[in-house]
């Protein structure tokens, strides 16, 4: 099999929330940069808002991948061009300070007093972040405010990044105006644009290392499989001619940043040799645990007419308990609905007058990742919060004029009785199996999220957090992304915003 | 016979082991005696109903009888994207 050579400064790993970024702002300060991306890249004219036909096309594993544990735990993962940015909600949480305060005290990161001001800001002005209005986020979001304000609670509109949103309901299965502003429409072509060429469908197998240094990145590429992109058409062309006729690709670059995501990064590092000394690599896993319940209101809600995440309650926030907007068209509410038989034909005639919310738990458990299984269980203190967050959810939409509420429970079982295997749950951001860590018998990354011990790999995706954030991580990501940009480009870190810019975090 | 498209995406796109699982499960699930033979596995029932539950509702004459239009959007985000040249 032939194998084809390129040449980088920095070669860059998956082209998500981490790499895009990492990617756009290396090729802009001048490096060269090629990035090696597994999934496709996908045209917005293809998606249909009809949520099965895109969950096959836009999640790897056709959104089937769960972790195998006490309870299963479904893991949905964005794969293409934008990562999961492509399909998640959009929302926008800068780092909780208490978080970036116990990355100091307990890793030895020093993130806090303002550091990442000015890497947020930069990204938030990138994608256009800003709250969501009423009016936009539609009847399903007016439901919970109804009851936070009765009840007293906590509770606001979300930032989110998209320009133009009309409320199409469907950012989870491929945003149809492209109002969404997820890195693969906004940081992959500004990277292009620079000079960066992009390689769709291509399998990295390992990161070559040499005494300590790194050499370069090999990679399969699919044959025959989507089309790639570069800095200009000729170049595209070539990487395209390339993608037909080589089945192996060598990058050989000084700089390696593997970006491939919380449970795929731990195996590239792995299977390249690096990376487990501490004994962290693929552990420490936290998913931000989640689950959602329905309530069927007097009023018609028509729950997918406005942005599905557009409202939050953080009245608990500081027990590690997070409610936010979930939403969407009848075909996702009948997957999603925690009832079964006549109940759920019931259930489902009356959609129209349907609500939901979701609930989030910031957690202390701690499951691994491997080369195929993905190991979690639900630790006594994390089911303790989803007791109580199942109650003040329940709480939440009976204030709002809930006629019924459809728990995500078992028949019979009260939220203050449930057990673990009750629980029916899902988890959208994995974070935490290569963490960073000051001690190199800790965690696998420094503080400037390099591998401990290697010369020139890096990390930068959700891996890197040693710690849940108990808020949405997205820009978390894109933030520490920039701040690794600026460090290998060798220049400060962009300012902290005037005091008029900054943006207060609600938990 | 697109929503049985779907639904072949669907399971066609998944790891052979959910894909088996899937298979079996909506197979028992389309039978009564198979659901009450899904209904001694806790969770297992509401796995198979709502995955044959998602296939009925993706098809657009029933999602449009709740008010859910999925032609009508994708034809307003392509209108929006020639008319303002967005990606």
């Amino acid at each position: 099999m032939s194998a084809e050579l390129l040449e980088a400064d920095v070669c860059v790993v998956g082209a998500g929330a981490g790499g895009a970024v990492l990617a756009a702002e290396l090729a802009e300060g001048g490096a060269r940069v090629v990035v090696l991306e597994q999934g496709p890249r996908h045209d917005p004219d293809g998606f249909t808002a009809r949520p099965m036909q895109m969950m096959a096309r836009l999640y790897r594993d056709a959104g089937q991948t769960f972790t195998l544990g006490n309870p299963p735990i479904l893991l949905p993962l964005g794969r293409g061009l934008g990562g999961t940015t492509l399909v998640n909600s959009g929302t926008c949480f800068r780092t909780p300070a208490h978080v970036l305060g116990r990355w100091r005290e307990e890793h030895g990161l020093e993130l806090d007093g303002g550091r990442l001001d000015g890497c947020f800001a930069r990204v938030e002005r990138a994608l256009s972040v800003a709250e969501v209005t009423p009016e936009l986020a539609g009847a399903n979001a007016a439901v919970a405010r109804r009851g936070a304000e009765r009840l007293g609670w906590s509770h606001g509109y979300l930032r989110r990044n998209a320009r133009g949103c009309v409320g199409s309901g469907v950012c989870a299965f491929g945003c149809p105006t492209s109002a969404k502003q997820h890195t693969g429409i906004t940081y992959v072509p500004r990277a292009q644009a620079a000079g960066a060429e992009i390689l769709t469908g291509a399998d990295v197998r390992r990161v070559v290392v040499r005494e300590g240094r790194v050499q370069g990145v090999q990679a399969r590429l699919a044959p025959g499989g989507p089309p790639s992109g570069g800095a200009s058409a000729r170049q595209s062309a070539a990487a395209s001619a390339r993608r037909r006729s080589a089945g192996v690709l060598e990058v050989r670059a000084p700089r390696v940043v593997v970006a491939a995501g919380t449970v795929h990064t731990p195996g590239v590092l792995a299977r390249s040799g690096v990376g487990a000394a501490s004994g962290a690599l693929g552990r420490n896993l936290v998913l931000h645990p989640a689950t959602a319940a329905f309530a069927l209101m007097d009023e018609v809600v028509d729950m997918a007419k406005g942005v599905p995440q557009s409202f939050y309650v953080d009245e608990f926030a500081a027990e590690g308990i997070m409610f936010e907007g979930v939403a969407g068209p009848p075909a996702y509410a009948a997957l999603a609905l925690p009832l079964t038989g006549a109940r759920h034909r019931a259930a489902m005639a009356d959609y129209r007058r349907l609500a939901q919310f979701g609930l989030m738990v910031s957690d202390d458990s701690r499951g691994a990742v491997g080369e195929r299984l993905i190991r979690y269980d639900l630790s006594a203190r994390d089911v303790a919060k989803f007791r109580s967050g199942l109650a003040h959810l329940e709480e939440l939409l009976r204030a709002a004029g809930a006629r019924e509420v459809y728990l995500p429970l078992p028949r019979g079982v009260t939220p203050e009785r449930a057990r673990a295997r009750d629980l029916k749950l899902m988890a959208f951001h994995p974070l935490g199996t290569a963490r960073a860590d000051a001690d190199p018998a800790r965690g696998v990354l420094d503080p400037d999220l390099r591998v401990h011990g290697i010369d020139g790999l890096y990390v930068a995706d959700g891996s890197v957090m040693p710690s849940s954030l108990g808020v949405n991580p997205q820009i978390t990501i894109m933030a520490l992304a920039t701040r690794l940009a600026f460090h290998l480009l060798g220049r400060p870190a962009p300012s902290a915003p005037t005091t008029d810019e900054e943006v207060p975090c609600p938990s | 016979m697109a929503d049985r498209t779907a639904l072949d995406g669907f399971l066609h796109a998944a790891p052979w082991p959910q894909r088996v699982g899937l298979h079996v499960l909506l197979a028992l699930g389309r039978r009564p005696r198979g659901v009450a033979l899904l209904r001694r596995v806790a969770g297992v029932e509401q796995l198979a109903q709502g995955v044959i539950g998602m296939e009925r509702y993706e098809a657009p004459a029933v999602a449009r009888a709740l008010g859910w239009d999925p032609e009508a959007v994708v034809a307003r985000g392509r209108a929006l994207r020639r008319a303002e040249g967005r990606p």
